[in-house]
């Protein structure tokens, strides 16, 4: 299977310049090498001093104990569900699996229309504030979003997206790509459900392109 | 992500109606609608092969029909 | 599909991006438990309580290993572990499954199944308490004198 490796840029936070940076559409042993041998140690370096700090666990990562080695095993030669990973400075950045065949859209304007559905995302232990201070990295999230689109649109589903959000993220899904929050979904946890609208993904595409 | 290959499909009036009706149901080209398909199929496939079954259940009487894809 | 965002538009959004948490997706999907992230489990500590609770639930609600196990969507070689080896260490889908099945908080499950460190020494205690007291020590029933006298005969055939 070919993979394509598209040239990107990401935050610096030290240098706060860009750094160069590759997002590839796909998840590989590279990637699932790194999340063993680099996110999980970085990980339980964090938890053990949030424990320490005796922080509630409710603000512990709510993704602490995915395992990515089996969630690419499951998805692994599908069609339906595209895989992505930042990579910068050799080392897997941030991870995204979608599903572009099982959900439809919710929000009354585009209810029962295809989107793509994020079913996983996740950044990086290090670039994140609430784990690590100073972070290293700035704009994985927004990449990965923008590939979410960009794979809706090439689906013909006009860049329509939906997902659950982590609550500790769901001020990035309402603010920062501001997606439609439809408030908390019992099925699913009570987790946050968030879709994103044909125009909310251009004018999310047009924020980045005005400086 | 790959380049892509074209081919010809070769279908029925009958077959051709029905692909444009979902298409304007669904609001989606033929191109996109066929791709639709084949990654259902092959998640179905896929899930069969690992030993689940395929069911639809009735909402109202949460009742399981089997639906078998060979 | 299209890949092709420039350099100019990645850090314009990643000054957007802030601080915040970007992660998202169901958070069960695999089992959570709450307790502290163990680097290795305990291989030694027995977990009879774990087993004897299961055997009673079961038994409680009438059903023989085969049928829990299928009602739970459960391993039976595995339920059969669990039930009578001690050391053995179930997996924690299975024990997830069971706290479902048995309406139990999967934390506390884990805890008497050895799979996370106990938060607090309470329900281990209670644990032990519960081994101690579910020892049978009725007479065997009519069914389990006939079921070891079969098998006590089979163990004495003469080849």
């Amino acid at each position: 299977m070919s993979i394509t490796k598209s040239p990107k840029v990401l935050l610096n936070v030290e240098w706060q310049a860009g750094e160069a940076a590759e997002l590839w559409d796909a998840i590989t042993d590279q990637q699932l090498a790194d999340w063993e041998a680099l996110w999980q140690p970085a990980l339980r370096e964090a938890l053990q001093r949030l424990h320490r700090e005796k922080v509630p666990l409710e603000r512990w990562p709510q993704s602490r104990h995915w395992d990515w080695r089996r969630k690419a095993a499951s998805i692994r030669g599908l069609l339906a569900n595209p895989a992505f990973s930042v990579m910068c400075g050799g080392v897997t950045q941030g991870m995204m699996i979608l599903d572009t065949t099982r959900r439809r859209c919710r929000i009354e304007s585009q209810k029962g229309k295809n989107l793509v559905y994020v079913e996983y995302i996740e950044n990086a232990p290090w670039n994140r504030e609430q784990l690590f201070k100073p972070s290293r990295y700035k704009g994985v999230g927004t990449m990965l979003i923008r590939a979410a689109i960009e794979t809706s649109v090439a689906e013909g589903f006009k860049g329509r997206l939906g997902l659950h959000s982590l609550p500790q993220s769901n001020d990035f899904y309402a603010n920062t790509c501001r997606m439609t929050d439809m408030g908390s979904d019992a099925r699913y946890q009570d987790l946050h459900y968030f879709e994103m609208t044909s125009e909310q993904s251009e004018e999310f595409i047009a924020r980045g392109a005005r400086s | 992500m790959s380049t892509k290959r074209t081919m010809t499909l070769n279908l029925t009036d009958t077959e051709m109606q029905v692909l444009e009706d979902l298409c304007d149901k669904k609001d989606l080209s033929k191109t996109a609608l066929l791709r639709q398909a084949l990654r259902l199929y092959q998640v179905v496939e896929s899930r069969l092969e690992k030993g689940e079954k395929f069911f639809f259940e009735d909402d109202k009487t949460k009742e399981k029909a089997e639906v078998m894809m060979l | 599909m299209n890949t092709e965002f420039d350099a100019e538009w990645c850090l314009n959004m990643a000054r957007l991006e802030g601080d915040g948490e970007i992660g998202a997706g169901t958070v069960a999907a695999d089992p959570i438990f709450d307790g502290e992230l163990i680097e290795q489990r305990q291989q030694d500590e027995p977990v009879v309580a774990f087993g004897r609770f299961v055997r009673l639930m079961r038994r409680r609600r009438n059903m023989d290993v085969e049928k829990l196990a299928n009602t739970a969507d459960i391993d039976i070689e595995e339920l059969v572990s669990i039930e009578e080896d001690p050391h053995f260490r179930p997996e924690v889908r299975t024990v997830y499954q069971l706290s479902m099945f048995f309406d139990i908080p999967r934390e506390s499950l884990l805890q008497i199944a050895g799979l996370t460190k106990p938060k607090d020494n309470r329900i281990y205690q209670e644990a032990v308490r519960f081994a101690a007291r579910s020892e049978p020590v009725a007479a065997l029933t009519p069914e389990e004198r006939v079921a070891l006298e079969t098998f006590v005969a089979v163990l004495n055939e003469k080849k």
